[in-house]
């Protein structure tokens, strides 16, 4: 019965995950949970981290501070951790996605890039 | 140094190039803008949109004012080493006037401050921490010769909004307790024609003013204000309706000295003069130097430093429900008045049988 | 001055300062009263024992106990849940501590060795909730029963509103319902001081009469040799 307490935000972001993957397999549409959002205690995050366990791809990002996304089992739940150069954790996101934002190359740093590369072969 | 004066050409360009220009790459303001969002409580989705409209904005000419202040506020605003979500702060604007933080001084910053008030009128942000003294005219608080009620005054009058920082700014704060003897006043007590957004916090917590400023960034616009002028997203709830401490509240759980056994056991602070069920902040949730605590976690009551006037609510060690109900004197007074009211009537009553009994 | 520190300050030391008077004022006008000397000898040798009648009278002699039963039931339920809701919950037991401490320089934990007891905020809530119900029924009783609306005055349903409005009060403040904290706590204190204003003057002064009536009989029966 303790159990089952503990891990009640678990299940119901869990439940969440579902639907939203459900919704991405049906008409491609993303969307996100923000980790933050409500209190969890170690037992709902054991729980969350035992059924959304590491899948195949695992990225570390160092932009303002390292950050760490991996894809879980499921295809198209991604875990995303942000954290400052301290390494404090400053937002924690699920994200139901084909590719999270925060992995492809922002269309700016693109055209930065570009000229930038362009004036180093000129 | 972060926040020096920059030059003009660095104000036309958007807050995207500006950040692009100091290395600062998209895909790292995109992680900066979905913390912020999860900060405000916004939808994870709300924090692509804000980088997005933020990126496109140019940086606001951000004026700072220190009235009468302790500087704590500009501490805890710049008390970070890494970047964090309070550094960005001084990014996403141009602070073009903050007295502790800029390299020009004397004659030369007040220059700068008046360059800065000419070239953006109707544009800038004023951002004013300290009270504003108005005593003797003014006179109790001057910076180059001016009174701060003056700089006010007239630096109110091309300012899009004004950003009231800290509990002296937004409410009067520590001057303005009982004798406020320099006759200390809140910003919102001067001027009455610009939107102004009140931060209050003994000091605030830094996330607030990015909060705001990003607020401002995307939209153009104050975030949504309660009654007492601060933003619902930070001030919408009690310290106490988010305490962890909470559940032993409710349980009847209460720490009695600062070292007996519920003071260890992390019970409820309430009889120790705990004012979180009555003070609006994000302390319980946000808490302090990223995250790491916040005064009731420390073991210490919230003091109230987010509500007007709260150094003359009586002491910060007696507990809410303690009301004023008197002192022995008035009592003693009272009591003496009710015994002779009592005794009067029943002399009367006493004289009235008298005359029944003698037949009139 | 907002509605909660007036409710705290003023509004509280106003209240007290009333509720002092006027209960004094009414208990020495009626124990300075000339009682009508009773000439005949005393049947008993000390008519003290009579105020047993104080506990004896707490509860119906059985041939009434058909007729009054609901309303007894109801007003002990009302009166423990009035009482558990006012002594055994820390916020007010801090509030009579530093009276106590205040008025007589008394710290009661000192003297006694103990803090007084005090039960948690959903056991307080539950006995609150017993007072207001039985209160409810009550005034029900009261309106529909034709004896008791016949002889129902302005002082029974004042009375009555004076004393549910701080069970009411209280307990949405303690649930945090309807408006923000604030304001319930500042409308809880401010119907408490209402009742202590209004207190010495109608039927609530039952109080502290009840204990005299009912002695002040039973030592009158005594003398007589008729035991209550």
């Amino acid at each position: 019965m303790s159990d089952l307490r503990e891990t009640a935000y678990a299940t119901a972001i869990l439940h969440e995950v579902a639907d939203l993957l459900g919704k991405l397999a049906a008409d491609g549409s993303a969307g996100a949970i923000d980790l933050r959002a409500m209190p969890l205690g170690p037992a709902d995050r054991a729980r969350l981290e035992e059924v959304l366990a590491q899948g195949a791809v695992k990225v570390s990002v160092d932009a303002g501070g390292p950050s760490e996304v991996f894809e879980t089992v499921y295809p198209g739940v991604w875990w995303t951790r942000h954290r400052n150069d301290a390494g404090e954790t400053i937002s924690e996101f699920i994200e139901v996605t084909d590719c999270p934002q925060f992995l492809k190359s922002q269309p700016d740093d693109i055209r930065a890039g570009a000229s930038g590369l362009r004036r180093l072969l000129e | 140094m972060k926040g020096e004066t920059m030059r003009n050409d660095d104000r036309d360009i958007t807050l995207g190039e500006y950040l692009a220009a100091r290395g600062v790459s998209r895909r790292a303001f995109l992680k900066f803008a979905c913390s912020l969002a999860s900060l405000m409580a916004l939808p994870p989705s709300a924090g692509v949109a804000m980088a997005e409209a933020m990126a496109k904005s140019k940086r606001p000419s951000v004026l700072w004012f220190p009235f009468q202040e302790c500087t704590g506020c500009t501490e805890s605003i710049t008390r970070s080493h890494e970047p964090t979500i309070e550094s960005m702060i001084f990014d996403m604007i141009s602070l073009d006037y903050q007295e502790t933080l800029m390299a020009a001084a004397g004659h030369q910053s007040e220059a700068a401050r008046e360059q800065a008030m000419k070239d953006n009128y109707g544009k800038y942000l004023l951002l004013i921490d300290g009270s504003v003294a108005t005593g003797l005219d003014g006179a109790y608080s001057c910076i180059g010769g001016q009174t701060n009620l003056s700089w006010l005054v007239e630096a109110a009058k091309g300012a899009a909004a004004i950003i009231a920082i800290g509990s002296c700014a937004a409410y009067g704060g520590i001057p303005k307790a009982n004798p406020n003897p320099t006759g200390a006043r809140a910003v919102s007590d001067i001027v009455k024609d610009k939107p102004i957004v009140n931060i209050p916090g003994c000091p605030p917590i830094p996330a607030v003013l990015t909060g705001v400023l990003a607020h401002f960034l995307t939209f153009g616009s104050l975030p949504e204000l309660d009654p007492l002028g601060r933003p619902k997203a930070f001030y919408g709830e009690t310290i106490h309706d988010r305490c962890y401490r909470r559940p032993f509240y409710d349980q009847g759980r209460f720490a009695k000295t600062f070292d007996d056994e519920g003071a260890r056991n992390g019970w409820c602070l309430y009889e120790l003069g705990c004012k979180g069920p009555v003070t609006y902040n994000a302390c319980a949730t946000i808490k302090w130097n990223a995250g790491t605590s916040f005064p009731i976690q420390s073991g210490h009551g919230c003091l109230g430093c987010a509500e007007p006037d709260f150094w003359d609510k009586g002491s910060f060690y007696r507990p809410l429900s303690v009301a004023h109900w008197g002192d022995k004197a008035t009592l003693g007074g009272a009591a003496a008045i009710g015994v002779a009211l009592g005794a009067a009537a029943a002399l009367a009553a006493r004289r009235r049988q008298d005359k029944i009994a003698k037949g009139d | 001055m907002d509605l909660l520190s007036f409710a705290r300050g003023p509004g509280m030391t106003w209240a007290v300062t009333i509720f002092v008077v006027g209960v004094l004022w009414k208990l020495a006008g009626l124990i300075l009263l000339r009682a009508r000397r009773d000439l005949s000898e005393a049947r008993t040798p000390s008519a003290w024992t009579g105020l047993r009648a104080i506990l004896t009278r707490s509860w119906p002699r059985r041939a009434f106990v058909h007729g009054t039963a609901f309303s007894e039931v109801l007003g002990y339920s009302f009166h423990i849940g009035f009482l558990f809701t006012l002594v055994f919950y820390l916020p007010h037991v801090l509030f009579f501590e530093d009276v106590f401490k205040g008025l007589l320089g008394v710290n009661f934990q000192k003297l006694f060795g103990v803090h007084w007891p005090y039960f948690s905020g959903g056991m307080v809530n539950f006995f609150g909730a017993v007072a207001v119900a039985a209160l409810i029924a009550l005034l029900v009783h009261r309106i529909v029963n034709p004896v008791k609306r016949l002889i129902s005055n302005f002082d029974d349903y004042f009375s009555w509103l004076v004393t549910i409005a701080p069970l009411v009060t209280g307990m949405l403040a303690y649930g945090h319902v309807g408006a923000p904290y604030q304001t319930l706590i500042a409308l809880h204190l401010l119907s408490v001081e209402l009742l202590l204003v209004w207190f010495p003057f109608g039927k609530l002064m039952h109080t502290f009469t009840v204990f005299l009536s009912r002695g002040t009989q039973g030592m009158q029966f005594e003398r007589k040799g008729a035991t209550l």
